[in-house]
């Protein structure tokens, strides 16, 4: 008995020096210097992590764009009263970006990214996949944190050593608890003595996990001077009222003091416009056409022909006609079980002649992809569902509403917001049987290869052949930095590097209305002369009624900075 | 009866209470806002010193490589002397005056070092020119919050049921700091 009070007692041991360790390692709450209006060197992402005791919260995000807009690398307009229409358009002229912090840049590129002839509405730098939100967001808070300690503003908040210490006392209670066990077992039969090993490892294994966990940043003596400075200049902005009401258009006028003050947290009008995480799906913005316009999307759920398939309704159909005409079969007689049994069948004729049209008569849509979720899984194992049916808004241009199709995971769960793409739908049921995409989004980081299901069952008949290239191998070798080989793709070439054979740049063409559409949802990012445009790893540019779309993959993408350079020598 | 009347002053009692409260409030809120023009005007008044203090040096310095430009240095010279005797006790707007033709004269001063090479390759000169530049910046900045604070003042004072508060205790609308000659004129475009 007693070894199982020793064993309890090196738990309850280790458990109070882990929370002594974060007794004594809570981030320091510094007093604030007086009210000042002197800014200091930190950028905003790094005050909002010091006002806000080491901890990261939106604001860094929001914050750091406002300072972008100050330094001139774009400007926030607002045409009326109302802050929620705040336009960003990129300046003509911007600084150098080469001294930009990583997220500094990380901001602007989403910015770059996601505008349309050089404009973007402030509430449309949302994010529409939560996923994607995350990642970006996580990036973020990885650089900043990264300059801060690099500062030497902030710190690991359990340094390694505490946590080799931790690890280390954790052995020890392993240790004592597995010979407590062991003992235990003394004098009982073999099969009935407890596993004291497997007790020692688990508990030296979730200790130590516990211990090795990571519970953020804190502060060091460089840090909490620069939190209390600029704390002295939070109760400075605090102490003007007009301060929290302002807009973010008016950094044209405070310039930096209003990204300080969103660091800070006290712009709270500024603040509330800005947002760089999820947005609503109810009221999404979308580019389609080439101008913003927001849309109104109605999700379907409790319609029961909404998003199934042609059999399903089938079934449903002989469903309600078995049941009415049994009905009429067996209490015809009786008149109150006549008028169901005809509204079932009725109801029946209705589902089968309305499923029987929605297969004749599918229709095309092109359109931009607003949003993108699961609908209806099934549980594939105890603890994990598998999505067969997802829910994708697309705007076709035709209005400022419109009601999400249901996407079958089979037909293509590849897809992604902002991708332009051709749907074949079912109207009445309102399902899509096929999905081409036909150009890739705004929002999409990293430029994926366009693949064999994306590209293959466009009609190859709308294609132009290209039968000159448009560069020579050895000007793509210029790009790339090594040597490369053509080689033919249905929709264009593909340069492989000649020694490895991994691809590395690939030119699409395409003509007709996949290329109209293509050149629409390529006309992003920054142009260059003779009307093409380049963002990120990608460059589009026309040539007559043909679209040309160059992107960079892999290794290539290393010759990003010459991909203007490599659209000019299209011949 | 008693007990109507009983209910009756409890309700006169708590609405004086209520009225002292707001009332207090009121004064508060208005001592806060004088405070923070008042603590806005210091941060005016310190980067105007700090440019005060700068010119001496400046005007040491252009003397140096362009001694016989007298004129322009005595009205330096003289403009700093005028700003810094209004700043004796003078009110915004007067002061706002005087800081105008200060910025004018060296406006005047930096034109004639344009015209002396060696002057504006010195780099004393450059890092005094660099540090006016910064601390005008600093002055527009302090304007600024100076005249958003007098602003968030003066509506405070002037709209009811403030107004009533400020006129019993005393509190007076403030003058605004405003940019004063080439400051407020209209931007020149050259083709």
């Amino acid at each position: 008995m007693i070894d199982l009070v020793v064993a309890a007692a090196a738990v309850g041991f280790w458990v109070l020096v882990y929370a002594f360790c974060r007794l004594l390692t809570r981030p320091a709450s510094p007093a604030a210097a007086p009210a000042t209006m002197e800014l200091g060197a930190e950028s905003p992402a790094l005050v909002s992590l010091l006002v806000n005791r080491w901890s990261l919260t939106e604001d860094a995000a929001e914050s750091t764009l406002l300072d972008l807009a100050a330094r001139r690398f774009f400007e926030l307009r607002q045409p009326g009263d109302d802050p929620m229409r705040t336009t960003v358009h990129l300046s003509a002229r911007p600084p150098a970006s080469s001294d930009l912090a990583a997220y500094e840049s990380q901001v602007l590129e989403r910015i770059r990214g996601l505008s349309v002839d050089g404009v973007v509405p402030i509430t449309a730098l949302t994010f529409r996949n939560a996923a994607e939100s995350a990642r970006w967001n996580k990036r973020l808070r990885q650089a900043v944190l990264a300059e801060a300690r690099a500062a030497g503003l902030s710190r690991r908040r359990i340094s390694k050593t505490m946590s080799t210490l931790l690890s280390v006392l954790a052995a020890g209670v392993g240790v004592v608890v597995g010979f407590a066990a062991l003992r235990y077992g003394f004098g009982k039969p073999e099969d009935d003595q407890p596993p004291a090993f497997a007790f020692g490892f688990f508990t030296f294994a979730v200790l130590s996990t516990l211990g090795a966990r990571s519970l953020g940043e804190r502060d060091t003596p460089a840090g909490r001077a620069a939190a209390s400075r600029w704390l002295g200049v939070r109760d400075w902005l605090r102490g003007h009222d007009q301060f929290a009401s302002l807009p973010p258009a008016a950094v044209a006028v405070w310039d930096r003091y209003l990204a300080y003050g969103a660091a800070v947290g006290v712009t709270r009008l500024a603040s509330a416009v800005l947002d760089l995480e999820m947005g609503d799906k109810r009221l999404v913005w979308s580019s389609f056409g080439g101008a913003w316009h927001r849309v109104r999307v109605r999700y379907p759920r409790f319609w029961p022909r909404y998003g199934r398939p042609l059999p399903h309704l089938l079934l449903r159909a002989a469903a309600y006609l078995l049941a009415g005409g049994l009905i009429l079969r067996l209490f015809g007689a009786l008149d109150y079980f006549a008028a169901p049994a005809v509204l079932l069948l009725a109801l029946g004729a209705y589902v089968l002649i309305r499923s029987l049209l929605d297969l004749a008569f599918t229709r095309e849509i092109t359109g931009e992809v607003l949003w993108r979720e699961s609908w209806k899984s099934k549980k594939q194992s105890d603890d994990s569902y598998v999505t067969w049916l997802f829910h994708l808004a697309v705007d076709d241009g035709s209005g400022d509403r419109t009601t999400a199709w249901g996407l079958p995971a089979a037909v293509g769960s590849g897809v992604r917001d902002g991708d332009t793409v051709t749907i074949t739908v079912r109207p009445w049921s309102r399902r899509i049987v096929k999905i081409v995409t036909v150009g890739h989004g705004r929002s999409r980081e990293i430029v994926d290869t366009v693949t064999e299901e994306e590209t293959g069952s466009l009609s190859l008949t709308m294609m132009p052949a290209v039968a000159t290239p448009l560069f020579s191998d050895e000007t793509v070798a210029q790009v790339v930095g090594r040597a490369v080989v053509s080689a033919p793709l249905p929709l264009g070439l593909q340069y492989n590097a000649a020694d490895t054979g991994k691809p590395m740049v690939l030119v699409q063409s395409l003509s007709g209305l996949p290329g109209k559409v293509a050149w629409r949802a390529n006309q992003r990012g920054a142009e260059v002369p003779g009307g093409a445009f380049v963002a990120g790893d990608r460059a589009a540019f026309r040539r007559g009624e043909t679209t040309y779309v160059v992107t960079l993959m892999g290794e290539g993408r290393a010759g990003r900075p010459h991909l203007p350079w490599l659209v000019a020598q299209a011949r | 009866m008693t007990t109507v009347t009983a209910v009756a002053g409890g309700i006169v009692c708590l609405l004086l209470i209520v009225v002292v409260a707001v009332l207090v409030a009121t004064y508060n809120r208005l001592v806060r806002l004088r405070n923070q023009a008042d603590a806005s005007w210091a941060q005016v008044d310190v980067q105007l010193k700090r440019r005060y203090d700068l010119i001496p040096n400046l005007v040491e310095t252009v003397r140096g490589y362009a001694a016989h430009e007298r004129g322009t240095l005595d009205a330096v010279v003289a403009a700093r002397g005028n700003a810094m005797s209004a700043a004796q006790g003078a009110g915004p707007a007067s002061r706002a005056v005087a800081e105008g033709e200060l910025t004018s004269a060296l406006g005047r001063l930096f034109a004639v070092a344009e015209a002396y090479p060696q002057l504006k390759a010195n780099e004393n000169f450059a890092a005094l020119q660099a540090e006016l530049s910064t601390t005008e910046d600093k002055i527009a900045y302090a304007r600024q919050f100076f005249n958003s604070a007098i602003q968030s003042y003066n509506n405070a004072v002037q709209t009811v049921p403030t107004n009533i508060v400020a006129a019993l205790t005393g509190f007076r609308a403030r003058e605004f700091y405003q940019a004063a000659g080439d400051e407020r004129g209209p931007v020149r475009v050259q083709f």
